[in-house]
């Protein structure tokens, strides 16, 4: 064990295709200590663990540039399999037991302390018998060692979610040689009083010489919790610090960046005087969309504005348009140029100016086995019933009318196509992207949601979205409101960018706001408040 | 090459494929013309003498051998001899006289050795005659079917067994008019006289060779002779085989070449259209898909097979015009459920016995014709309706496992009518077991609409009946639905089948639209029963419509529908081919294996065998 380091992955590169998603990143991990891994979302943190799992995913796009060592000793890691014989644990995000088993199994599962039997003689080792005491014996010391007083037979199912997250830690306590655990964002669902508990527990693995990784996003756990932090940002290795040579602001700042250059279309953002002409006042949303809950938001959006709305994913900030628009369940207050909105019923949105562009291009936003055309003037013919022709009493669609509808999107929004009768399963991500929002300007709306326009999409599409909106904007005046996950995005085309956490609204900041302040706002802290 | 990709293997399998075809079609044209050519015909002749003078020679032993016994005992019984010696001297004598007519070569003559000419004119008359009397017999049978075709009546419950599936409608064109009544026309006795004069004449000539023959035994040979000279429904084939097997002659190559001509000209067409979809197997593939290329061939094989056993193509082929129009609205009726997001809507039984109320309402009320059809069909909406509308209320409660659902609410509702047609007041005597309470089975539509449809404005073109009415109704259907899938309720619906969460973000009320394609899938059924009754000319009460649901599943997903989309085409195309099969394959088959039920086992397995493809091809839509 003369090592430095439990794990030292160097240099590691990864590229899916032509796309870069690390790019010479390294991590150093001593041992008995709790190390954070930070970064915004799709900085490469889920892509680093893959790599450290051996996960198929990585061997299947190419494998990667770099090495890993573990002990001072370059291993290769060929599965997930392999990384848990190498003493590489994961305490992973959604949780991996099974609701009818007990708590006992679960810890032990595929790992059972077995007697031999008449029908194991005879069939194999298979067929032993469980030595229930013993596996229970093996559960609650591992129980005990998490701070926990449940029974060790109580079944998993109707346990209260934190109390999962302990047995899956207490899992990968059990299991034997295990020297890194890998802890993938453990507090995102617990309440405080259980992610207080968590980062003792942690400390107590910790001190009995685990290593930890701790991934997270949540800025001062990792002061509280972790002994290094890694920071990642776009696939690149930003920085390796002491937490106590650092704080909260500093960590933030790095976390975020400013990418310069790299901003492709930008928009002077205007001011708005608090007295403008509101286009959208929200009070008191609350959504229920499974991933993404919204608690509690209120905004102002000014006539003509692009209003950003930014946040890590999971905070809730994608629930916004979906419950304005009522694809999810909402309560609170809408008002749309002083009419009242009807929140839960998806025709009134669309019937009173307001249309969407939906994150789940190929979920909600596509029909993928019609027509670009039908795609294009589904909802203008559905709610506004446009592009119909009424014969005999009735209304047949307009075959001429929507063909040139749809010609003439698809030549101002340049979408590739072989024409408009094609498929638009057969589409690229950008081309799909574009017959969304040609379905949404159909609809001539005065006020456009747009719902992470450029995820999954190639850089080209990209920009052309993007200044799209802004062409949008400008020249129609039409009021935007954009969400999405890239903050570089919504800097460069907005004029005010909220930012969501834990779904609620931290701020409302100006785009020319510092880095940090974008960073804390992010991690649920509003910069004003703490300064 | 105009666009088509051809691989190496391709070129190849289509070549020799080719090369196949043309050698096998120009031995089997070569075949074809030596029937008609100078030597065929001798052959044909030769083999047919033969086969007479065998079988009278034959006579002539026979004769020789009776007289001789006759002759011994006569001798003993003038010796005084008892019956035992009689019957010994009688046993010997023939015994004796047998081996005696062996050696003398009394039953046998070389066709050399005699005159053959006069011997063959008096066949060829024998012949000709036979030929003009079966020609004639089979008009006179036509024209009597033809005016007693009213009398297929529904005496056939007396052969259906009580479980209504036995009998399957493939059987409909087996029905045959009862012929016992049948008697021979004026014109087909005077063809049989001059039948009896030129065997008369041919004895003559057979006598020359023979001297032995008698008279009498002439006239029991009348049978076979005629027998072996010509049959009803006669073909070359069949009028050489019966040559070959009496005459005992070895024709060789050439008489087998000749005799296979036809079989071999249609297998080279068969080769040459599957060269041709070798060839275009890309472009092919792309536009029909797999299943339906190889159903496809398979029918082109049936038609061939058809031809070269001599089944009457035409008639079978008017058989699946027919059956195409019965079966296209059931098949019809599968699109809106399709579309609207149920997937196969096995539940079709809920349909089909709103629309068969309907029909026993219309017997019951004592309508018929027009009127009636019209009037079972709104009965049968109405019904439907609101049965249909009950159905999409449980299926919305039960999203995602809407196949499982769906048939075993269509057997279930099946089991329960099955209580319901015991105690229904229905009071028709046409309708009701004669004995007890209960409806019939099978019902008899004779009296109500059967075939309005069929026969409004039929016609009759290159020997193909086509059925006019019918195929006009179920354009008629098919324009409606396709009419309505146009319209923006109808996108609405297919948008709610299709992505039930986009349908919803655009304000769409997806359970409304499901229960509206449901309702209309379920109304489209009972339209279709009532079609399918008219065209059967029965009414199946009891299991009857429990397999229905999957036949009609199978038409469509085999005219290329997915379970999650169908168009018109689909259907169209998917009922085409699959009715054709069945039509087609059952006549070919029972040829093939005389008295086998193999047509009953091909239909399921096709019907199932396309389903269960389907659903491995729809990869798990259903759960979507």
């Amino acid at each position: 064990m003369a090592a430095e380091y439990i794990l030292e992955m160097k240099d590691i590169t990864k590229k899916y295709g032509e796309n870069t998603v690390l790019s010479e990143v390294s991590l150093k991990v001593r041992p008995g200590e709790i190390h954070a891994l930070l970064g915004e979302n799709g900085a490469g943190k889920s892509t680093l663990m893959n790599v450290l799992f051996g996960m198929p995913v990585i061997h299947a796009t190419g494998g990667f540039g770099g090495e890993v060592l573990i002990d001072g000793q370059s291993t290769h890691i060929a599965s997930p399999h392999d990384a848990m014989i190498k003493g590489i644990g994961m305490v992973h995000q959604e949780f991996m037991l099974l609701p009818g088993f007990t708590i006992t199994e679960n810890i032990k599962l595929n790992r059972e302390i077995t007697t031999p039997s008449l029908l194991s003689r005879v069939f194999g080792k298979n067929l032993e018998t469980l030595d229930m005491t013993a596996m229970a014996r093996d559960a609650r010391k591992a129980l005990d060692s998490v701070g926990m007083s449940i029974d060790e037979y109580t079944l998993v199912k109707g346990l209260p979610v934190g109390y999962m997250q302990f047995v899956e830690i207490a899992r990968e306590i059990d299991k034997t040689g295990v020297r890194l655990l890998v802890f993938d964002e453990p507090t995102a669902v617990l309440t405080e009083s259980e992610a207080d508990q968590l980062i003792k527990v942690m400390k107590e693995i910790a001190a009995r010489g685990i290593a930890i990784i701790f991934i997270t996003h949540r800025l001062d756990e990792v002061i509280a919790a972790a002994d290094g932090v890694t920071i990642l940002r776009d696939g690149q290795f930003v920085a390796d610090v002491r937490t106590k040579d650092t704080d909260v602001t500093r960590l933030a700042e790095m976390m975020i960046g400013r990418k310069g250059e790299s901003a492709f279309v930008t928009a002077e953002p205007r001011a708005f005087a608090d007295d403008a002409p509101v286009a959208l006042d929200v009070r008191h949303l609350a959504v229920d969309m499974p991933g993404e809950q919204v608690r509690d938001v209120s905004l102002t959006v000014h006539e003509g504005e692009i209003f950003g709305i930014g946040g890590l994913a999971g905070q809730g900030k994608v629930g916004i348009p979906n419950g304005i628009m009522g694809v999810y369940d909402a309560e609170g207050e809408v008002t749309l140029f002083g009419e009242p909105v009807k929140l839960n019923d998806a025709h009134a949105a669309l019937k009173s100016g307001m249309a969407m562009v939906s994150e789940d291009r190929r979920g909600v936003g596509l029909l993928l086995e019609e027509s670009i055309e039908d795609n294009i003037v589904f909802n203008a013919m559905q709610v506004n019933g446009e592009y119909t022709k009424n014969i005999l009493g009735a209304s047949l669609r307009d075959n001429r009318g929507i063909r040139e509808h749809a010609n003439r999107m698809i030549k101002d929004l340049d979408i590739r196509c072989f024409g408009a009768v094609q498929h638009t399963g057969t589409l690229s991500g950008g081309n799909q992207q574009k017959v969304c929002i040609a379905r949404a300007l159909t609809m001539k709306p005065k006020l456009l949601f747009v719902s992470e326009p450029t995820r999954g999409i190639d850089i080209g599409a990209k920009k052309l979205v993007l200044e799209t909106l802004v062409k949008l904007n400008r020249e129609q005046g039409m009021t935007i409101v954009m969400v999405s996950s890239e903050l570089m995005e919504l800097r460069s085309i907005c004029d005010r960018i909220a930012i969501v956490a834990e779904g609620e609204v931290v701020d409302v900041l100006p785009v020319d706001s510092p880095d940090a302040d974008f960073g804390l706002a992010m991690s649920g802290i509003k910069p004003g408040r703490e300064a | 090459m105009h666009g088509i990709n051809i691989s190496r293997k391709q070129a190849i399998a289509c070549a020799a494929l080719i090369i196949a075809a043309v050698i096998i079609g120009a031995i089997g044209l070569y075949g074809l013309n030596a029937r008609q050519s100078a030597s065929g015909v001798t052959l044909l002749e030769e083999m047919r003498l033969q086969a007479i003078l065998n079988t009278a020679g034959t006579g002539a032993v026979d004769a020789y051998v009776a007289a001789e016994k006759q002759a011994a005992t006569k001798a003993v019984r003038a010796e005084g001899g008892g019956m035992k010696e009689v019957r010994e001297a009688s046993a010997k004598a023939a015994e004796e006289a047998l081996a005696r007519a062996q050696e003398l070569g009394i039953g046998e003559v070389a066709l050399s050795a005699i005159d053959t000419k006069p011997l063959a004119s008096a066949l060829n008359t024998l012949a000709e005659a036979q030929t003009a009397y079966f020609d004639e017999e089979a008009r006179a049978q036509a024209a009597y079917i033809e005016a007693h075709a009213d009398e297929v009546t529904v005496q056939q419950d007396a052969d259906v067994a009580d479980d209504g599936e036995e009998m399957s409608d493939l059987e409909m064109m087996e029905q045959t008019v009862d012929l016992s009544g049948f008697t021979a026309t004026a014109e087909m006795q005077a063809l049989q006289a001059d039948v009896d004069a030129a065997y008369l004449a041919l004895c003559e000539e057979i006598k020359l060779v023979f001297p032995a023959l008698t008279d009498d035994i002439l006239t029991s040979l009348k049978a076979t002779i005629t027998g072996i000279v010509a049959q009803s429904g006669d073909t070359f084939e069949t009028r050489y085989d019966r040559a070959v097997e009496a005459s005992g002659m070895q024709p060789g190559a050439n008489g087998w070449i000749m005799r296979n001509g036809r079989t071999l000209a249609l297998s080279a067409v068969g080769l040459c259209i599957l060269a041709l979809a070798v060839f275009f197997y890309g472009p092919l593939v792309a536009k029909l898909g797999v299943p339906r290329l190889i159903i496809g061939m398979f029918f082109v094989l049936l038609c061939l097979m058809a031809l070269i056993l001599d089944l009457s193509l035409t008639s079978q082929l008017s058989n699946a015009l027919v059956r195409l129009g019965m079966n296209g609205v059931l098949v019809l009726s599968m699109l809106p459920g399709i579309q609207c997001g149920i997937s196969l809507n096995l539940g079709m039984p809920i349909g089909i016995i709103g629309g068969l109320i309907g029909g026993l309402l219309c017997i019951e009320l004592g309508m018929s014709g027009m009127s009636g059809f019209f009037f079972a069909i709104a009965v049968g909406l109405v019904i439907s309706a609101v049965t249909g509308y009950l159905y999409g209320q449980l299926l919305n409660r039960l999203k995602g496992d809407e196949m499982s659902v769906t048939t075993y609410v269509g057997f279930s509702i099946v089991s329960l009518m099955c209580i319901a047609w015991l105690v229904l007041p229905f009071k028709s005597p046409v309708m009701k077991w004669p004995l007890g309470d209960g409806l019939r089975t099978t019902i008899g539509l004779q009296d109500a609409y059967k075939h309005v449809l069929n026969n409004f404005l039929s016609f009759e073109v290159l020997g193909i009946t086509v059925p006019t009415g019918l195929l006009l109704f179920f354009a008629l259907c098919c324009f409606l639905v396709w009419l309505f899938m146009r319209s923006r309720t109808g996108i609405a619906v297919s948008a709610a089948g299709a992505n039930p969460r986009f349908a919803a973000a655009t304000g769409i009320n997806v359970n409304r639209m499901r229960i509206i394609g449901t309702m209309l899938s379920t109304m489209l059924a009972a339209v279709g029963i009532v079609v399918y009754g008219q065209s059967y000319g029965f009414m199946q009460l009891y299991q009857a419509p429990r397999q229905m649901g999957f036949l009609a599943a199978s038409a469509i997903l085999l005219g290329g529908a997915s379970t999650s989309r169908a168009r018109i085409s689909h259907v169209v195309i998917g009922t085409f081919l699959f009715q054709g099969v069945l039509t087609l394959s059952m006549p070919v088959a029972n040829a093939l294996i005389p008295g086998s039920t193999i047509s009953e086992t091909l239909r399921i397995l096709i019907s199932n065998g396309i389903i269960l493809y389907a659903l491995t091809k729809s990869g798990g839509a259903t759960r979507g």
